[in-house]
């Protein structure tokens, strides 16, 4: 017994390295100055510096207007996405509607294309409609990836919830609506809160449709990072700092929507009930 | 509040290609205390949901206090129901869960909070307004769904199995609370379940469901004494009672060679019945039908012998202060014939 305890923490510590390595490097690298990054052996101990900081936000080469560009778009298709995502969810966990399986796949499906096959032509589809380089454009385009998977996930969290509880609201005459709002929502708050952070974190980090459909107008974050690589040479500091600046606003996110992800929630709500 | 009175007409549900109901017909009465008896897919759920507007029926009529309300959504019926799971809403609290009816029905704050105490009260759960449902025992539990069923006053109380998750005693104790609760409500209750015991004890009047139909419908005592099938009398009892295939003869039935007469099988000559006797009806006796004793047991107070007739199993009440049949022994059985239930062979009626 003892010996399986201290092989599942070796196994966990090795793990939590293996993952908080990458970050911890990129932490340590921002706050070195562009020559000692390039020290080799790497320098472990070194003057740290928010000179970094300083240039990708204040700078020349500041990223805060491509912050702003990634805030709206990344807000704006999570927004949209619930808006649309919970009725149509809600509505496929509860209604007998014919094609209710096949729908399912369906939206796994669209999840299956490889992104660069779809890159030109919703490209050259942008470009007709006037809409490369604007915000709607490229939140159109996200939401064709999210909303599919927000729906997918949200589903599976609605069909947990046991039917009685919309069948009371309704006999507490709460309608369809009520009842979504009042029972039914706050019961899948954990899987809605899961969602808003995948969809969020999904087209926060998404770079090849920005880089194709943005422009001057829009850019964001990651777009903006690329821009620290170029032919000559590789701001790495820079480019560090720029990635640790990307990662609050998301982390900041995590922390607000891990407070609503409260497993167990409906224990005790219905004895003897459950899925069905 | 005045209590509601209920019509169902001719109500047909299929699911597919399952009948569930085959034509339900019933009524009842203002004020009185239903109940829906039946072994479990009998159909008696999916009459309690369509009396609640939850499922919509396939044919057929509801009405309430005589207006037509088979169209009309669940929150439109003047109804309130228990669910076996209680459906509690998790994330409320008692006080919430309990005054969410009148939150929906736009009340007043003040007014919301007296009712739910009042109803609270009622069942005795005012001490925990602040707890979640995740905090409260079953029996609790169970209290604040009643408690959120009558905070609104409804005419008409819908009960799905309710006491089925509780435990055995504390289940005989709300069975007698919910009786006195409906009364002191002046409510009509329509009560599911597929205990007898409990539809027995606590029904004005019960009706007995089997595929999806209704077999018999009356009071306890009429269902309980006289059986309208052989499927009913089956169901109706503890131990069951015997069913004895036989056959009528000179105005007598015929069991193993034993004729005992019953003056009510004039002109039934030949037939092939089956006759159904309770336990308490069968006597060990001097004469009569021969039978090996295989087992007996008691049964808490009452002592039970199981007999084998021909190669049926017939089981006996031993009458207290009476001898106790060894195992393995040969004896003589009668039939109280003023205790006898004759049912046709073929068809499973009364005769």
């Amino acid at each position: 017994m003892r010996v399986r305890n201290v092989l599942l923490l070796g196994g966990a510590a090795l793990m939590m390295v293996v993952w908080t390595f990458p970050v911890l490097w990129g932490l340590l690298t921002s706050l070195k100055s562009e020559r000692d990054v390039l020290a080799y052996p790497p320098s472990i101990l070194f003057e740290p510096t928010l000179g970094n900081y300083a240039d990708v936000l204040f700078g020349a080469t500041t990223i805060l207007p491509n912050l702003v560009s990634s805030v709206i778009v990344a807000g704006l298709t999570t927004a949209l996405t619930m808006l649309f995502a919970i009725p149509a969810a809600y509505a496929l966990s509860r209604l007998d509607l014919p094609l209710r399986k096949a729908s399912g796949f369906y939206v796994l499906a669209t999840q299956m294309l490889p992104p660069v096959g779809l890159v030109i032509p919703y490209f050259l589809i942008l470009r007709r409609i006037g809409w490369t380089d604007t915000y709607q454009g490229l939140v159109l385009v996200y939401l064709t990836f999210a909303l599919p998977f927000a729906v997918w996930l949200l589903v599976s969290y609605f069909e947990e919830i046991p039917r009685e509880m919309e069948e009371a609201a309704l006999l507490d005459r709460a309608g369809r609506l009520r009842a979504l709002w009042h029972v039914i929502l706050p019961q899948a708050k954990g899987g809605i809160a899961v969602t808003v952070i995948f969809v969020f974190l999904n087209s926060w980090n998404e770079f090849l449709f920005a880089v194709v459909l943005g422009g001057n107008t829009v850019r964001t974050v990651t777009v903006a990072m690329f821009n620290f690589i170029s032919l000559e040479q590789t701001q790495w500091a820079r480019l560090a700092a720029a990635a640790m600046a990307g990662m609050a606003p998301v982390i900041v996110l995590g922390l607000i929507a891990q407070k609503h992800i409260v497993k167990g929630l409906t224990v005790g709500a219905v004895k003897g009930g459950g899925r069905r | 509040m005045t209590a509601a009175r209920v019509e169902l007409e001719g109500i047909v549900k299929r699911h597919g290609a399952v009948t569930a109901l085959a034509g339900i017909d019933l009524e009842v009465r203002a004020g009185e205390f239903f109940s829906l008896l039946g072994p479990s897919g009998s159909g008696k759920t999916t009459t309690l949901r369509i009396l609640a507007g939850l499922e919509r029926a396939d044919a057929g009529t509801v009405r309430v206090n005589g207006e037509d309300v088979t169209r009309l959504e669940p929150g439109e019926r003047d109804v309130a129901m228990v669910f076996q799971s209680y459906a509690l809403y998790p994330h409320m609290t008692v006080a919430e869960n309990i005054g969410f009816p009148l939150k929906m029905t736009g009340f007043p704050k003040d007014q919301i909070f007296q009712s739910v105490k009042e109803a609270a009260a009622r069942v005795r759960i005012d001490h925990l307004l602040d707890r979640k449902p995740g905090q409260l025992s079953g029996g609790q539990q169970q209290r604040c769904a009643l408690a959120r069923a009558i905070v609104r006053k409804p005419a008409l109380f819908l009960l799905d199995e309710p006491l089925s998750n509780l435990d055995a005693k504390l289940r005989v104790e709300t069975r007698v609370e919910l009786k006195r609760l409906q009364r002191a409500l002046n409510v009509t209750a329509v009560y599911v379940t597929h205990d007898q015991e409990e539809a027995l004890s606590l029904s004005d009047r019960l009706a007995v469901f089997m595929d999806g139909r209704i077999v018999q419908v009356g009071t306890p005592e009429e269902v309980f004494s006289r059986p309208a099938t052989v499927a009913v009398a089956g169901f109706l009892g503890n131990p069951p009672m015997n069913l004895i295939p036989a056959r009528v003869r000179a105005g007598a039935v015929e069991v193993e060679g034993h004729s005992t007469p019953l003056a009510s099988l004039k002109g039934f000559d030949g037939k092939d019945v089956v006759v159904g006797v309770r336990p308490s009806a069968v006597r060990i006796a001097a004469d009569g039908i021969p039978a090996s004793v295989t087992m007996s047991e008691a049964l808490g107070e009452d002592f039970y012998a199981d007999l084998l007739v021909g190669e049926l199993l017939v089981r006996a009440k031993i009458p207290a202060g009476a001898p106790r049949p060894a195992e393995r022994a040969e004896v003589r059985l009668q039939l109280d014939p003023g205790a006898l239930h004759v049912f046709d062979k073929a068809s499973g009626e009364r005769l």
